[in-house]
């Protein structure tokens, strides 16, 4: 059955497809507002006539190349291609800036493979344990989890934390537009049936991310001195990012596997993380591979997450993975409990194209690597108008709706606006992204308070307790850097 | 003059539509469909987009237009370009029901329907197979003797919260009713012990069926897939309980009835292929199940007036 699988992929033709796939993948992840998930929405239909293993490996190559190239835009442009690599630009264009774009390519190339790779590991492995886990997760887990992710808000905010808990509120207030969870009432729709399914994420981001880049100034120029070596860094420091990488990568993998919250809160509660568990924390921000790592090898590991419940229990865990689920049932695979006895050749198939499109994407990116970086010969003046001619295609090919469009150049003015009175965009959108995940649960948790109280919950009153640790440290960590700022500030 | 203008616009207008009927189609044919790549609906829209290609010689262009379960894409469409290139892709469940449950103010009217083309494997009504429960009248019975401690997951305004709103109000049950989301939503948290009972796609439910995890109580829809014989349905129980998936065709309000007469031509040829056969037998468990233009119409009124009968008991307490 194994052999089998193998086989099935092992085909010339199959081959073709995923490496097919691996490229529109990167180039449609690289594209800000093209995202892996619209790149599987495309080319679900073109699976449609293909045989299931030869589809499903296409899809999954398509997966990994959308999720990996992010990584591009985010550090060149810094915009994020999708919302998985939002927090790749907070290392990564600090690295451009200091001229060493070629080396935060490569470093975000290579880790995104080693995060892939733990991901597929650990779904081949431990699909089954971790999948009773998964199941644990309910309304009060959720609610809790949302609360967790949302206390990561303090730690991102930097040093002025009120100006970053306005910032995560907004987002949060935005994503209440539309039909309202649980009884689909309209809010803030003002009879618009646009505005029926809200804001999406995508546009939000492309909004924000672009007025960000277009505004700086200094950005306008032509940066000459980029030099390429290699995957741009030693030996020596990859060997010293492996704790940073494998810490990122289980934080990656442990969130793919909940469903419903994502690689784009993955990227940014892995950077809290191994910001806050540095030793040089001050360092985070100003351009470092630490930062990087963190970001890269979670989004990519949580791929391999992702896919767990998708093939054990049948659940997506993104919307990118509800797509795959689609493409599954259409070839007649159902995921589920009894996918390894009924089509363990299909599992095994899955794992092949799995590890095939993550070496594809390492030796593509690689190569092209060289490319990537000449964008940043072009004078910006020429360049940001083709972004955002894209990042208008990417907003309409959201829901095929021209509205979306308007709603981001909306975005944009917003996050002009946000930057002027120095309000920080991203914990908007952490805020924006689990705002409705805690909304929905804490609803669902009133209907269920009187009949199944908190504290039959562990989960649930860990991941308080957890919240409340997590803000006290912040809080605390953020006055010390208040402190060291103001002292610097002092002796200048 | 009155009256000889009409007259002749009347006589314009029949030359026009027949002239469009006599050479249509001539260009692309734009299908919009409500719901996103991967489900069921868009799947059996693009099948049969691919048969039309075959048959009436143009190329045929599907795109999701997707949210509010179909309603933004029949709200954009609905008075679309009338010019015969234009149709919506849906399922009937989501054009009734939005109707009946407030969602959007208009229904099946508000489109010239061209053809009812296909209908779901549909939902079943499913427990852990650990509960003491085999029948949906077993299920009912039980919430009755303790009301409110069966907890029944559904989500809010499609077709599983009509089905609560019939379980509880007609067939007068007395479940805690837990909202839980989509239908993968629902089976991970009947999975995971958060609820009871719940409604799911059978195609969802059939492996944890087989693996002994969970037993399907009854089909929602009228009679059982014909692929999948003998299963109860819930109308045996409560005869308001049906709940038929159907795939229909629409085309925007005022497109000339011989180019709707002409495509339901080609859906019913489309339908009728054993390539067609092997399609929906593969994918929903039925045979091959669609209508001419009026046998189209008759069959979405028929689930119409059964949603709208039950609109006064659209409300759970």
């Amino acid at each position: 059955m194994i052999l089998e699988g193998i086989l099935a992929v092992c085909q010339p033709l199959t081959i073709l497809w995923i490496a097919i796939g691996v490229v529109v993948g990167i180039i449609f992840g690289a594209i800000p507002g093209l995202t892996a998930t619209m790149a599987i929405v495309m080319f679900l239909p073109v699976t449609y006539s293909m045989s299931a293993s030869q589809g499903i490996a296409m899809l999954m190559a398509l997966y990994i190349g959308g999720i990996s190239g992010g990584l591009i835009s985010a550090i060149l442009l810094n915009i994020p291609g999708t919302p998985s690599s939002v927090a790749t630009c907070f290392d990564g264009k600090p690295m451009a800036n200091k001229g060493q774009a070629g080396r935060a390519l490569g470093t975000g190339v290579v880790f995104s493979f080693v995060g892939t790779l733990i991901g597929i590991a650990i779904l081949i492995v431990l699909a089954p344990v971790l999948c009773a886990f998964a199941l644990k997760f309910q309304a009060y887990e959720y609610c809790a989890l949302a609360l967790f992710s949302l206390s990561m808000v303090v730690a991102l905010t930097g040093t002025d934390m009120p100006k970053g808990l306005i910032s995560a509120v907004l987002g949060a207030l935005l994503a209440t537009v539309g039909l309202a969870p649980i009884d689909s009432r309209p809010r803030f729709t003002f009879d618009l049936f646009q505005l029926n399914n809200g804001f999406a994420l995508v546009v939000l981001l492309i909004g924000l991310f672009f007025a960000e880049s277009v505004r700086k100034k200094q950005d306008f120029t032509i940066e000459e001195n980029v030099k390429m070596k290699g995957a741009g860094f030693t030996f020596a420091e990859f060997l010293a990012q492996i704790p940073n990488a494998i810490v990122s990568a289980l934080i990656g993998v442990g969130i793919g596997i909940l469903p419903g919250i994502g690689g784009g809160v993955s990227c940014m509660i892995s950077y809290t993380v191994s910001k806050n568990t540095s030793k040089h924390r001050e360092l985070y921000g100003t351009g470092i591979m630490d930062g990087v790592v963190a970001s890269e090898t979670a989004n990519n590991a949580t791929i391999g997450g992702a896919v767990i419940p998708l093939l054990s229990l049948g659940i997506p865990g993104d919307p990118a993975t509800a797509m795959l689920l689609g493409g599954l049932m259409i070839h007649n695979v159902a995921p589920g409990p009894l996918i390894y006895e009924k089509n363990g050749a299909v599992v095994y198939a899955i794992f092949t194209a799995m590890l095939i499109a993550a070496v594809f994407m390492l030796l593509f990116m690689l190569w092209g690597m060289r490319f990537f970086v000449s964008v940043l010969k072009i004078p910006k003046n020429y360049l940001l108008p083709i972004v955002m001619v894209l990042c208008g295609i990417g907003a309409i090919g959201n829901a095929n709706q021209l509205f979306d469009t308007y709603v981001m150049v909306g975005f944009g003015l917003m996050a002009y606006l946000m930057i002027k009175a120095k309000i920080p965009t991203v914990p908007m959108i952490l805020g924006f992204i689990l705002g409705p995940t805690f909304e929905q649960n804490l609803r669902r948790v009133s209907q269920l308070a009187s009949s199944d109280p908190f504290y039959n919950h562990p989960i649930f009153c860990v991941l308080i307790v957890a919240t409340i640790l997590v803000i006290i440290f912040s809080v605390r960590a953020n006055l010390k850097d208040a402190a060291r700022e103001r002292e610097q500030e002092l002796s200048e | 003059m009155g009256k000889k203008f009409l007259c002749a616009a009347a006589l314009l207008l029949v030359l026009v539509s027949s002239s469009f009927a006599a050479d249509w189609p001539t260009k692309t044919i734009n299908i919009y469909v409500t719901h996103a790549a991967g489900g069921d609906t868009d799947y059996m829209a693009r099948q049969l987009g691919a048969q039309l290609e075959k048959i009436l010689g143009v190329s045929v262009v599907l795109s999701n237009v997707t949210g509010s379960n179909g309603a933004t894409c029949m709200q954009q469409y609905r008075n679309g370009a009338k010019d015969g290139y234009t149709f919506i892709a849906t399922n009937t469940a989501a054009l009734n029901g939005n109707e009946a449950t407030g969602m959007v103010d208009f229904g099946y009217n508000a489109f010239e329907p061209v053809a009812v083309y296909g209908i779901q494997s549909g939902e079943n009504i499913v427990v852990k197979a650990s509960s003491p429960y085999k029948t949906l009248q077993d299920l009912i019975n039980a919430s009755k003797e303790k009301p409110g401690t069966i907890r029944l997951g559904i989500s809010m305004g499609g077709g599983v919260y009509i089905m609560a709103c019939v379980l509880m109000n007609i067939g007068k049950a007395q479940f805690n009713i837990i909202e839980a989301g989509d239908a993968a939503n629902r089976l991970t948290a009947l999975l995971g012990d958060a609820i009871d009972a719940t409604s799911i796609p059978y195609s969802s439910a059939a492996d944890y069926i087989e693996k002994g995890e969970l037993r399907s109580l009854c089909t929602v829809l009228s009679k059982s897939p014909t692929l999948l014989p003998g299963q109860p349905a819930a109308s045996d129980v409560i005869p308001e309980l049906k709940l038929d998936t159907e795939y229909a065709l629409l085309a925007p309000k005022g497109t000339p009835p011989e180019i709707v007469k002409a495509m339901n031509d080609a859906v019913m040829k489309a339908c009728a292929t054993p390539e067609w056969k092997k399609i929906v037998n593969d994918f929903s468990w039925q045979d091959p199940f669609y209508f001419d233009v009026e046998g189209s119409i008759a069959n979405l009124k028929a689930q119409r007036d059964l949603f709208m009968s039950l609109v006064p008991i659209l409300e759970i307490e």
